[in-house]
């Protein structure tokens, strides 16, 4: 029988997003501060406002709630989701007011794309856009990327911080309480980004011939967007305005490293650092990367676009690169990528489905459950092949030892399935507005799996139920489904429970 | 006489038509961005706003982008509308060229309208598979100016007052 929330569920609700809300409101002083600075009195206005909102909701939800109850799974996996839904929107009024969108449902869109590490875009204008709006932009992907919730859990220790560390798509706790994981992951954070920006701002200002103020604030932006893998770009013709290897080599480490895992992270920082490759995880990633550059670099060669090897290694690998992490830069024109068709397409479409590494700041069906799912697969063809009373083992190295149940095989295999057809229902939605099958396919994947990369579907001018579905695309693929789910039940029984 | 005519025709045409396939080429932003490889190592001229960075680099070159999209001549700070994404390329050009240009285009003003005459490199095959425009010339049709930046008061007073209401809000109803 579906129990019907009551009037303490919500209150419990409000309680835990009003903490979250006055998070992100602390964190909206930052653009707020940096628009002052600078002297943009206009964007200082609409972020004023922002933090305004964010503050007031915080402090209802806090000071209402009747007291800090016991947050249940159930709880917990509705605040995640109504947080990632409620953050873009309020996060969205600067975007809107600042004059570069037609409408709010664009800004939308790019907050949602913003905060779920996406990196597509309906901004018309980005070279003449404030820097405070720009930071605001980036700082929303690195918000998303380490997660809101990570970062209300490091300042507010309490009960309850295993489901909402959970909810927000994170499938390991790397030291043994949650905030100390928390604690963690932001320093490995802190200390990328002290030595992504300084590198990034030493690449602009020394090789670059850069201002020493815009070389920072390019490494800063570069940084947010690349570590955090989302993709966004203060300038138009994203990293290809650089044209440098040495400021792309730069931004390459940097995907890598996003798109690990920050159970990877603590093994490379505290070891054993052996235990890395012998990861089914690292196996995978490493795999499906070869395979897929093969794919692309074979599909570059065939088309004839570029004449030397360097040439063809140096795009294939950035733009490849940028496809299998999730972050969604690129050196070349959507309008030459929609060009890329064949096995550079397909190179390029299954990296950017398969993803990154689990908890880390990538999307995708993630490289665990592409080892998982093929170690089931071979073992099921084995079981076939050798006599009837054999055992196959079960066991796979990630962490530790460990084995395949049918319950995680299960679970592995659902979500799989159900980013497939995330994949399916964006494709399918544009193949009926009669965008070509390629590119239709392309964008929804990219949209689904929290890349970016676009080869011209997402524009001002498409319509508005593709927009809507490239949200939902967006917000579904970064919870990896759970939350969502629980939030749809949780309505659900609002309804129809007793 | 007329074989001398002939032959002095033929000698023409031979040094003309060289001269027509080699007559610079005017393109726009778009048209570079959308048939690339069509107008690879083309001679071509082509008009824009000069946004972003003026990258100078030591090996003589300075880098930036040429916009060629309705917000040159119509900025959205100046009542442009949101017509989409930037249509930009990247150009280089030697620094010799660049003394005394207007600051690039960016968040308070609009850079300096140019016209460039130039080599659409299309993958080089020197720089790793980059495109840009090579420049050899280069005209201002229009200096940079200022943009205005125009504060909306109200906003900041509805940001204060939704401060001071939550302010009120924390006091009054303390937790229990």
């Amino acid at each position: 029988m579906l129990i019907r929330p009551v009037a303490e569920d919500f209150r419990v609700i409000a309680f835990y997003l009003g903490r979250i809300f006055l998070v992100v409101a602390a964190a909206g002083l930052l653009p707020l501060t940096w628009a002052a600075v600078s002297g943009e009195w206009s964007p200082f206005g609409s972020f004023l406002v922002m933090v305004g909102i964010f503050t007031l909701l915080g402090v209802v939800g806090v000071r209402l709630a009747p007291q800090e109850s016991k947050l249940t799974w159930s709880h917990g996996m509705v605040v995640v989701a109504l947080t990632w839904l409620i953050v873009p929107v309020i996060g969205a009024i600067p975007l809107f007011l600042s004059g570069h969108f037609g409408r709010p449902i664009d800004a939308l869109f790019d907050a949602v794309s913003g905060l779920t590490t996406t990196g597509l875009s309906l901004l018309s204008d980005v070279d003449h856009l404030a820097s405070s709006l720009n930071f605001w932009r980036h700082f929303l992907q690195f918000l998303g990327g380490q997660g809101i919730i990570l970062a209300a859990l490091t300042i507010f220790a309490g009960t309850g911080g295993i489901t909402l560390y959970f909810g927000e798509a994170r499938d390991e706790r790397i030291l043994p309480s949650v905030t100390s994981t928390a604690r963690f992951i932001w320093a490995v954070s802190v200390v990328h980004l002290v030595f992504g920006v300084t590198a990034l701002g030493l690449v602009g200002w020394l090789v670059l011939g850069f201002d020493v103020d815009r070389a920072l604030f390019h490494g800063l932006m570069t940084f947010f967007a690349g570590f955090d893998t989302g993709g966004f770009s203060p300038q138009s013709t994203s990293i290809g305005y650089y044209h440098s290897a040495i400021f792309e080599g730069v931004t390459s480490l940097l995907m890598v490293a996003g798109a690990m895992s920050f159970g990877l992270h603590y093994a490379l920082w505290r070891g054993p650092r052996r235990t890395v490759f012998a990861n089914l995880e690292t196996r995978t990633i490493l795999s499906t990367f070869g395979f897929t550059m093969v794919l692309t670099i074979l599909g570059l060669a065939a088309t004839g676009l570029f004449t030397t090897v360097a040439g063809l290694t140096r795009q294939g690998f950035f733009q490849l690169l940028s496809a299998h992490t999730g972050t969604g830069f690129s050196t070349v024109p959507s309008a030459e990528l929609a060009g890329w068709g064949g096995l550079a397409f397909g190179g390029m479409a299954i990296a950017m489905a398969l993803g990154g590494m689990g908890s880390s700041t990538a999307g995708g069906v993630k490289s665990l459950r592409i080892g998982l799912t093929i170690k089931t697969v071979v073992n099921q063809i084995r079981q076939v092949l050798l006599p009837e009373h054999a055992v196959v083992g079960t066991a796979y190295h990630q962490s530790g030892r460990k084995h395949l149940t049918p319950n995680l095989t299960q679970s592995v295999m659902i979500i799989s399935l159900l980013y497939v057809a995330l994949y399916l229902l964006g494709a399918g939605i544009g193949l009926a507005y009669g965008i070509p099958l390629q590119e239709a396919l392309f964008e929804s994947v990219s949209a689904s799996a929290n890349v970016g990369l676009s080869v011209g579907v997402t524009d001002p001018s498409m319509p508005m139920l593709l927009e809507l579905v490239y949200m939902l695309q967006m917000w579904a693929g970064r919870l990896e489904f759970v939350a969502v789910f629980s939030l749809l039940g949780f309505f659900y029984s609002w309804v129809r429970g007793k | 006489m007329s074989r001398c005519l002939l032959l002095a025709g033929m000698v023409t045409c031979l040094f003309a038509i060289p001269a027509v396939a080699m007559a610079d080429e005017e393109v726009t932003v778009g048209e570079l961005v959308d048939f690339s490889q069509e107008l690879a190592g083309t001679d071509a001229v082509v008009e824009g706003e000069l946004v972003g960075d003026y990258g100078f680099r030591d090996d003589g070159w300075m880098w930036t982008q040429l916009n060629g999209d309705s917000y040159v001549h119509e900025p959205i700070r100046e009542g442009g509308s949101p017509a989409g994404a930037n249509t930009g390329i990247g150009v280089r050009m030697p620094t010799d060229l660049v003394e005394h240009l207007d600051p690039p285009g960016g968040y308070r003003n609009r850079g300096p309208v140019v016209r460039l005459t130039g080599v659409w490199k299309y993958h080089d095959p020197e720089r790793q598979g980059e495109s840009y425009l090579e420049v050899s010339s280069l005209v201002v049709i229009e200096s940079g100016r200022g943009l205005d930046e125009q504060a909306d008061w109200r906003l900041v007073g509805v940001g204060a007052l939704l401060l001071a209401v939550a302010a009120v809000t924390w006091v009054l109803r303390p937790s229990e």
